[in-house]
């Protein structure tokens, strides 16, 4: 299906250049010379890159009806992640590359939705959340008590972050798993 | 659409507030006069590039069409022509079926001021002028703040850009620095096309201002402003002329915008002052208007009337306030400036 660019909106699914790729953006920007634009960043569902495309708000762009679909996270190797669909018990392979990084902070048997395109996994929806125990973790020294300070930690996933001074082994913290950053530490 | 109150950005509200008086300050203490102006009027400059609000005036049995301005040029250059010399509005203007972004709204605050005997190489000193003393005006006024949150601390790092000169880039120069373009296919509307194509652009049913535009967007803005000073990037093609007066050479017209981060903030013209050649681009813009669908508003003719009876040698500039303020402020929005919105 063609659309104007000037109807994109953030979580559409495009073919640009012959690949498909997420919009992340969309901003529309008059600049007082020639046709309006619409300022996109797009996210290539192949790469996990994310580039700034600018559209003129009249040009036809090509959606692509992509599916997400919630999957079990099974397990991982030095290539792809292993996914089942719970209702036809197939298996779905998502390559790393696709991923940028998202794989170290996932907890195998976690559910989460996986972008399908002509029943061709292409890659994974980012939680915006993840909750994962902490393994290891320094004793903070004592009467370090500015806020602001962090200190390394493991993740059960084997991922390390930084965190505050006072999480400790056996904690449950929140980490974006886009950023790697830690979010906050839930409650007990 | 909602209304939307925000108080919370009252803090940087103040701030906003404050750049406001210091534009004033600043342009006071240099004789300009500050002019009120209506924003309704029964007629407007034709323009092809942008669309406008239509409203009814209704008394008696009677009506009458009025439409909010997209700018203050057409009031002030009259005014100019009755020889008032320099001077400025600093107020609303309306663009309509612009959707409201990080950067702009369809109702926002202009300032627009013109000198006259000067050219736009003139304003353009003016302009870095009033940035020096904004910039300065906050980091005095920063300081005296300076126990407030660490947040703020922060946000004031933001503009690391000295203000003791422009860096000059000419649009010949720009693109062929930064989009492999050069001088001869950036005037052939042929060429051009033809590169746009090869760089992956299409082109098929766009014209060349609407093909040149997006690869100026896409190539070219994201660099200006960026190399520790503001940028003024100069000399458009005539086919973006406007109101500006077109250089010797007949391709490029006497125009600039500047930018700091990669954000347009103002743009200027040594203003055309050739009623017959004003009126021309005048019925070319409203025909296209007309082809594009747009609101058929009347043509402004009393401004062609107050261009016969003489506008006076002079230079203009429109910039965008909440833009302006945003930058300096650190802000990736001028959202954060507001306490009021009204949003989609």
């Amino acid at each position: 299906m063609k659309i104007n660019a000037g109807n994109l909106k953030k979580g559409d699914f495009i073919l640009y250049q012959n690949e498909i790729w997420q919009v992340q953006k969309a901003e529309f920007y008059a600049p007082g010379k020639g046709a309006a634009l619409m300022k996109t960043k797009i996210w290539n569902v192949k790469t996990s890159k994310n580039i700034d495309i600018t559209f003129k708000s009249g040009e036809e762009v090509e959606i692509v009806e992509v599916e997400s679909r919630l999957m079990v996270f099974l397990y991982k190797d030095n290539e792809n992640l292993y996914f089942m669909d719970e209702k036809t018990f197939n298996q779905y392979s998502v390559p790393l590359t696709a991923v940028s990084g998202l794989e170290k902070y996932l907890k195998e048997g976690e559910k989460l939705y996986v972008y399908i395109f002509n029943d061709v996994p292409l890659s994974v929806r980012p939680p915006l959340s993840v909750r994962l125990k902490v393994v290891k973790a320094e004793e903070a020294v004592k009467g370090d008590t500015v806020s602001s300070a962090k200190k390394p930690v493991t993740l059960e996933t084997g991922a390390v972050i930084m965190a505050p001074l006072f999480i400790k082994e056996g904690d449950i913290v929140i980490v974006n798993p886009e950023t790697g950053e830690y979010t906050g530490r839930e409650g007990k | 659409m909602k209304i939307v109150t925000k108080a919370e950005n009252l803090d940087n509200h103040k701030k906003y507030i404050f750049i406001l008086k210091l534009i004033d300050d600043f342009l006071q203490k240099k004789d300009y006069q500050k002019i009120d102006l209506p924003v309704l009027s029964p007629a407007l400059i034709p323009e092809s590039y942008l669309e406008v609000f239509e409203t009814e005036f209704k008394f008696l049995d009677k009506k009458e069409k009025l439409y909010l301005t997209p700018s203050p040029e057409l009031f002030l250059k009259r005014l100019l022509a009755y020889k008032i010399g320099n001077c400025y509005y600093l107020g609303k203007s309306f663009r309509n079926s612009d959707l409201p972004s990080s950067l702009h709204s369809f109702e926002f605050t202009m300032l627009e001021f013109y000198k006259v005997n000067a050219d736009y190489m003139n304003i353009a000193d003016e302009v870095l002028e009033m940035l020096r003393y904004i910039n300065k005006k906050l980091k005095t006024q920063n300081s005296k703040l300076k126990t407030k949150t660490k947040n703020q601390k922060l946000k004031n790092q933001n503009l690391k850009l000295s203000f003791d000169k422009w860096e000059k880039i000419s649009v010949v120069e720009a693109f062929e620095k930064y989009a492999d373009i050069f001088e001869k296919e950036l005037f052939d509307h042929q060429l051009f096309l033809q590169k746009a194509r090869k760089k992956g652009y299409q082109v098929e049913n766009f014209s060349y201002e609407d093909v040149w535009s997006q690869i100026y967007v896409s190539e070219i803005e994201p660099h200006l402003g960026k190399n520790g000073y503001p940028t003024l990037i100069y000399d458009y093609p005539k086919e973006f002329a406007a109101l500006a007066k077109l250089n010797p050479d007949g391709k490029t017209a006497q125009r600039f915008e500047f930018y700091i981060n990669g954000i347009e903030l103002g743009d200027c013209y040594t203003e055309l002052a050739d009623w017959k050649e004003q009126e021309e681009r005048f019925l070319k813009e409203d025909k296209q208007r007309k082809k594009l669908g747009k609101i058929n508003h009347p043509i402004d003719k009393g401004f062609i009337q107050a261009l016969k009876y003489g506008l006076p040698d002079c230079a203009g500039i429109a910039i965008g306030v909440e833009r302006l303020a945003m930058v300096f402020l650190g802000f990736d929005s001028i959202d954060k400036l507001k306490v009021i919105d009204i949003i989609l």
